[in-house]
């Protein structure tokens, strides 16, 4: 064959992280696999190792203890709503989770994938002969952003729906590499730049996903895309409340990471909705343009702070 | 590389397979299930899929290594000893099964989803779920109707043993004609047994790759293969410079080369051409082939184009003046002028319409190989005849040294109707290898191929009196035909002549422009040609009726043209089932007690449409029959068919079956059809222009009737009885009397005593039509469908997002031979209209198609897809085979205005540009406040 392409199936997260340790900067995790493959496919990852994660029970666990859920990061979208826990305490999850692709990826396509999903552009996510053709982008390796013809940003769109839904529900995520084990706010990890939009040790992996319960969370969450299903995110919008009368408003699909605005039930519900939008990094790179799509974050926003009696 | 071992449908296998490979590679290719499909190879389409210990996955995105130890279920293992697993046999019953090619990832994400199905809430929840849960397999045929019926059915049987429905058990009824059936070949496409043209693996064959240009209008300068030449496992790099003469499908647009020849025409047209040992291999060779281009003025738009050029810019060296022309039409009827005077009421408006694509889902594939015969090539076409000639042309052979053989064929609508550069590219790589040389096109390559409909731009004005009379209709158009002619004559003359109907019309006249760009060609797709200019005219009329405050059914009502009567360019209309078509729909649509009083946002719209039962004239100038079908009896009783006519997944081998029964009085299991094998089969110009039901039923039917005549010929010579006195129905041949009463099998033993099987031929000759002027041939058919739609939308006013909810669609096809197949025509008709409508085009980057892969070009999917009620019309036309017209392509003109014109029922914006989107409803409702 012409490329030295493995393929390894760990058992245990150690053994995942000592694999990936031994092969810094030639290898990917591979959860699902349903985004990875297809970058794989159009010549957007190279990684000429995939350590395969989808043997690793450990990772598969779903439990709550007084404080939180946890669920492990490769427990399948599709198995979600399969748990009472879930559907239970936090079905905006699981809202989330089902308008995510179709429902057969959902089967293979797992949440800490998802959280990693790769950001994507309308000049990026495209095959080798056709990045060629239309000359390199920055995330490309390219010298120029082909949206926006600037030099300096990479605005590839974050589009990882349950993201979305799990920060507004205050979640953090457990986080082992070869130095340990770390707990993080989920959006922490989102760096804003579309070229390496995630900040993670090269050999880190997701273990969990930890959703605090107890804080009497509710909220509402919607997708803008073209149809009803299959298609990725042209906005996604959450909106939460908890207890404490904390709103939270979660975006996605507008900037480069999930854009995160805290309030009150005390704040003027269009000055968060403002906040929202300034924060936002809109460009045209997507199936809808700039400016419808700004236009709808406060129709989502006003829609769903309405739907919580909030507005 | 790593050995795996699989438990495949209960059978062990081992594998050596590379680390990276994917599942459906191993399982096509290795293991050599091909009823596993793959579309898409990116996890958009469904085709693939597969169980894997019993869940779906999408075989063209799950590493085979992961899978080492595992158990998978594919199509090929659902039927247990040859018979059906029930919901395959719902497939089939259903009519859920047409090209076949997305029907095993259908069936068995189906089979995975019922289990989950609850059926507590009722009929309407059941199907919400059943739409939900296969909203990730794209069928282009079905509009999903017939498969969402098929599981839903299976699932209520399946949970109540008492629910049970009488299948219609087709054979054993006596009259063939009108009764629904399934197609002939359903059970084996259901079983993924039905061989398409990437599953006839030649032994020994080779991989072809495509180098395609990176350029929209460049000379080249050098292309030096030396290294992929060199590199091993590579056999042969072909580049355009052996392929030198022009082709195209039709005579007076020959400009087009298997790959190009000094100089690209767009991004993506193939300069030079691989064979070699795997795919990976050849993939690799064309990374190392160096080409230099000098690039040169791209021309992206209509507007572009019509401008004059600069020296040495033109697209196409010919052509008389100094544009990118293709081609002009201009027809005047009447007196225009005279018309605008009489008109009181008149409205203009200009167009705007994307380009679309066929979007059908088996990609493009082929396999050519030679012998002491000549070239045989294997290939997924809807023409083999124009193919064949093309080849013979371009290879410099006899037409005597090609057969085209076209196996089943994973959907078509147009866009399989031309001569394919990868046709004649493999044809000549397999000649210089000696080797079979097999290509399948990515998803990519078959959205630059394209031929899909033109991007137009019109102005269209129409004029009527008062009372609603139409004195007046002009129209103004220029199309988008990207690099090459294919079918763009004919188009350009489509778009103007085919809005001389449904409607009467005095004074009409058109201009349209064909300008060449450089983008991939476009060419026919269903409804060829006047899929815009019909959406045109029947927004204008909707704008006129609000004008005169007139119901706009019922002004359509007041200007259909009757039956039996010529159009303004002398059309010669026989049967025409408008009238009935639009009281039809209004019926069932509620139209006259809704319309008006739905809330704000919710709409209805209307709107008809009509199209030619194929064209009377033929592509290639010649004498031929439009179509021969031949037909042999032997001692055994059966009938065997044998008809060019491409069956493409809408049914024509069955239906060339139902009328040969019919005349012959046998039933279907006594009739076997071979068709599409030019070596074999007789001519038939192919599928397109919504031809084949008339021309090869025709032909079919003449055939059979000329048997009948040899049959009962010689009863009659044997038992002395006058042949008029003899009857063939029900497998039996009797007087009326039935003092002589023969089985079918005893009047074949003598038929063949000391004569041996018998073989007769049927022919269709298109009688002469038409008027004498220039241009008089466009459009001319010896007959014509009519139809109606009505849709009914809801609008999000503050989002503009448009649902269709229900299509009330009604269609005259004359006679429905096998009303199951016509259904089946009409649903996937107003799917993919609403598709046009709602979500599809082709979106360009400076020439590079943007939306070349199923995720970004956005068919609709269960979940988006309206609630489609079809209804079949018939009128019984004097001509077509026992009354029949066509019913393929005419339905989805009404479709798209009509969703339109609802939207502006809805929110009182006028759609002007497709597809219609959410932006602009929002910013017209903004306007409109």
């Amino acid at each position: 064959m012409i490329s030295a392409n493995t393929y390894i199936k760990p058992t245990s997260v150690s053994q995942a992280i000592s694999l990936a340790a031994a092969n810094p900067g030639n290898f990917s995790y591979l959860a699902g696999g349903t985004d990875l493959l297809v970058n794989k496919s159009q010549g957007n990852d190279h990684s000429a190792i995939l350590i395969d994660l989808s043997e690793i029970a450990e990772l598969k666990q779903v439990f709550a203890n007084d404080v939180q859920l946890v669920i492990g990061a490769m427990v399948s979208l599709d198995e979600l709503k399969t748990h009472p826990l879930i559907t239970g305490h936090f079905p905006i999850l699981c809202t989330a989770a089902n308008s995510v692709a179709s429902p057969t990826i959902r089967k293979t396509a797992t949440l800490g994938g998802n959280l990693l999903c790769e950001n994507r552009c309308s000049f990026y996510n495209q095959s080798e002969w056709w990045r060629e053709a239309a000359g390199h982008c920055l995330k490309c390796n390219g010298s120029v952003c082909l949206a926006t013809g600037g030099n300096k940003n990479c605005f590839s769109k974050f589009v990882s729906d349950t993201a979305i839904a799990l920060i507004s529900l205050h979640t953090s995520i457990e986080v082992v590499d070869v130095n340990g084990t770390t707990i993080l706010p989920l959006e922490s990890i989102y760096t804003g730049d579309g070229i390496s939009p995630r900040q993670l040790a090269e050999t880190a992996i997701i273990t969990a996903i930890c959703i605090p319960l107890n804080e009497g969370i509710r909220g509402v969450y919607k997708k803008l895309r073209k149809r009803e299903t299959l298609d990725f995110t042209s906005l996604t919008t959450a909106v939460t409340l908890d207890k404490t009368g904390r709103i939270r408003i979660v975006l996605g699909g507008v900037h480069a990471k999930p854009v995160v605005v805290d309030g009150t039930k005390n704040n003027d519900p269009i000055a968060l909705i403002s906040q929202a939008i300034s924060n936002t990094r809109i460009v045209d790179n997507d199936t809808y343009s700039r400016a419808y799509r700004k236009e709808m974050i406060t129709v989502f926003l006003k829609r769903s702070l309405n739907e919580m009696q909030l507005f | 590389m790593q050995q795996i071992s699989l438990k495949i449908n209960g059978k062990f296998f081992h594998f050596l397979v590379d680390d990276h490979e994917m599942l459906s590679h191993v399982i096509r290719e290795k293991a050599g299930l091909t009823g596993t499909k793959v579309g898409c190879r990116q996890g958009s389409c469904g085709a693939c899929t597969v169980l894997l210990n019993n869940k779906a996955v999408l075989s063209c995105i799950t590493p085979a290594v992961r899978c080492d130890k595992a158990e998978i279920t594919t199509i090929e293992a659902l039927a247990e000893h040859g018979k059906l697993h029930k919901l395959q046999e719902k497939f089939v019953q259903k009519g859920a099964v047409q090209c076949g090619f997305c029907t095993p990832g259908m069936v068995l994400t189906a089979l995975s989803l019922v289990t989950t199905l609850s059926l507590k809430e009722g009929a309407a929840s059941l199907i919400h779920q059943i739409k939900e849960g296969l909203s990730g397999n794209l069928c282009r045929c079905t509009g999903y109707t017939k498969v969402i019926e098929a599981v839903a059915e299976y699932a209520l049987e399946t949970c109540d043993p008492y629910f049970t429905k009488k299948a219609i058990l087709a054979n054993e009824l006596k009259r063939a004609v009108g009764i629904p059936r399934p197609y002939l070949e359903a059970e084996k496409k259901v079983k993924g047994a039905a061989e398409y043209a990437d599953d006839v693996i030649s032994k020994n064959s080779l991989h072809c790759k495509f180098l395609r240009s990176v350029y929209p209008h460049a000379l080249i300068n050098a292309i030096d293969v030396q290294d992929a030449l060199n590199l091993p496992g590579v056999h042969y790099v072909a580049t355009g410079k052996e392929l030198p003469v022009k082709f195209g499908v039709l005579p007076i647009s020959q400009d087009e080369t298997a790959m190009a020849v000094e100089k690209v025409r767009y991004i993506g047209e193939i300069v030079a051409a691989v064979a070699a040992d795997t795919e990976e291999i050849a993939e690799a060779a064309l990374r190392l082939i160096k080409i230099s281009y000098h690039p040169l003025k791209a021309f992206l738009t209509i507007d572009e184009s019509l401008n004059d050029a600069g020296e040495n810019e033109k697209i196409h060296e010919y052509g008389k003046f100094n544009n990118n022309i293709h081609k002009k039409a201009e027809l005047r009827f009447g007196d225009q002028q005279q018309g605008i005077r009489d008109a009181e009421v008149n409205t203009s408006m200009s167009f705007e319409f994307d380009g679309v694509n066929h979007g059908f889902t088996e990609p493009h594939a082929a396999t050519a190989s030679w012998d002491e015969n000549g070239l045989t090539i294997i290939t997924a076409t809807q023409v083999p005849h124009y193919l064949h000639r093309a080849l013979a042309k371009v290879m410099e052979i006899p037409l005597g040294r090609v057969r085209v053989i076209k196996p089943h064929l994973g959907g078509g609508f147009g866009g399989k109707s031309d001569p394919f550069p990868h046709e004649i590219i493999v044809a000549h790589l397999a000649r210089k290898t000696g080797r079979p040389v097999r290509v399948c096109l990515s998803r990519e390559e078959v959205f630059l191929t394209n031929h899909g409909r033109h991007p137009t731009k019109m102005t269209v004005s129409l004029g009527i009196s008062r009372d609603g009379t139409m004195k007046v209709l002009d129209a103004d158009m220029a199309i988008d035909g990207g690099a090459y002619g294919s079918f763009g004559v004919v188009t350009t003359y489509y778009n103007g002549v085919l809005l001389q109907a449904p409607y009467k019309l005095d004074n009409f006249g058109f201009r349209t422009y064909r300008v060449y760009t450089n983008k991939p060609q476009c060419g026919a797709m269903r409804g060829h040609g006047a899929v815009n200019s019909r959406f045109a005219v029947e927004s204008l009329i909707d704008d006129l009726a609000i004008q005169i405050r007139m119901d706009p059914c019922e002004l359509r009502m007041k200007n259909f043209l009757d039956s039996n009567t010529l159009t303004v360019g002398q059309y010669r209309i026989t049967s025409n089932g408008s009238r009935e078509s639009l009281e039809k729909v209004m019926e069932q649509s509620g139209w006259k007690a809704r319309i008006g009083k739905m809330e704000k946002g919710k709409g209805l719209g209307v709107a008809c449409g009509f199209f030619i039962s194929g064209s009377a004239l033929p592509i290639i100038w010649n004498e031929l029959p439009q179509s021969v079908v031949h037909l042999k009896l032997d001692f055994d009783g059966r009938v065997l068919v044998t008809s060019g006519a491409s069956d493409i997944g809408q049914g024509s081998d069955t239906m060339l079956a139902i009328i040969v029964s019919e005349v012959l009085g046998i039933g279907m299991d006594k009739i076997f059809v071979l068709a599409a094998d030019t070596l074999l089969t007789p001519v038939d110009f192919g599928s397109y222009s919504s031809r084949v039901t008339f021309m090869a039923g025709n032909a079919a039917k003449d055939a059979a009737e000329n048997l009948k005549k040899e049959i009962l010929a010689s009863v009659s010579k044997k038992h002395a009885v006058d042949s008029d006195e003899l009857n063939l129905s029900d497998n039996r041949l009797f007087t009326h009397d039935k003092s002589l009463d023969l089985s079918w099998m005893e009047a074949v033993e003598i038929l063949t005593a000391k004569r041996g099987a018998v073989c007769v031929s049927g022919k269709y000759i298109s009688p002469k039509l038409g008027g004498d002027f220039k241009g008089a041939g466009a459009g001319l058919s010896p007959s014509y469908s009519f139809g109606a739609c009505i849709a009914e939308v809801d609008v999000d006013m503050e989002t503009g997002f448009v649902k269709v909810t229900n299509v009330w669609g009604a269609h005259d096809c004359g006679k429905a031979l096998n009303p199951l197949a016509v259904e089946g025509q009409l649903e996937g008709s107003w799917h993919m209209g609403t598709g046009q409508a709602i979500s599809e085009q082709m979106k360009y980057y400076k020439g590079l198609l943007f939306n070349n892969n199923f995720l970004e070009y956005k068919i609709p999917t269960t979940v988006d897809t309206p609630d489609i009620h079809a209804n079949i019309i018939e009128t019984i036309d004097p001509e077509g085979p026992f009354g029949a017209k066509e019913a393929g392509e005419g339905a989805i003109h009404p479709v798209i205005p009509a969703i339109a014109n609802a939207v502006f029922n809805a929110t009182g914006v006028r759609i002007t540009r497709l597809p219609i989107s959410a932006e602009e409803i929002l910013e017209g409702i903004k306007k409109n406040k």
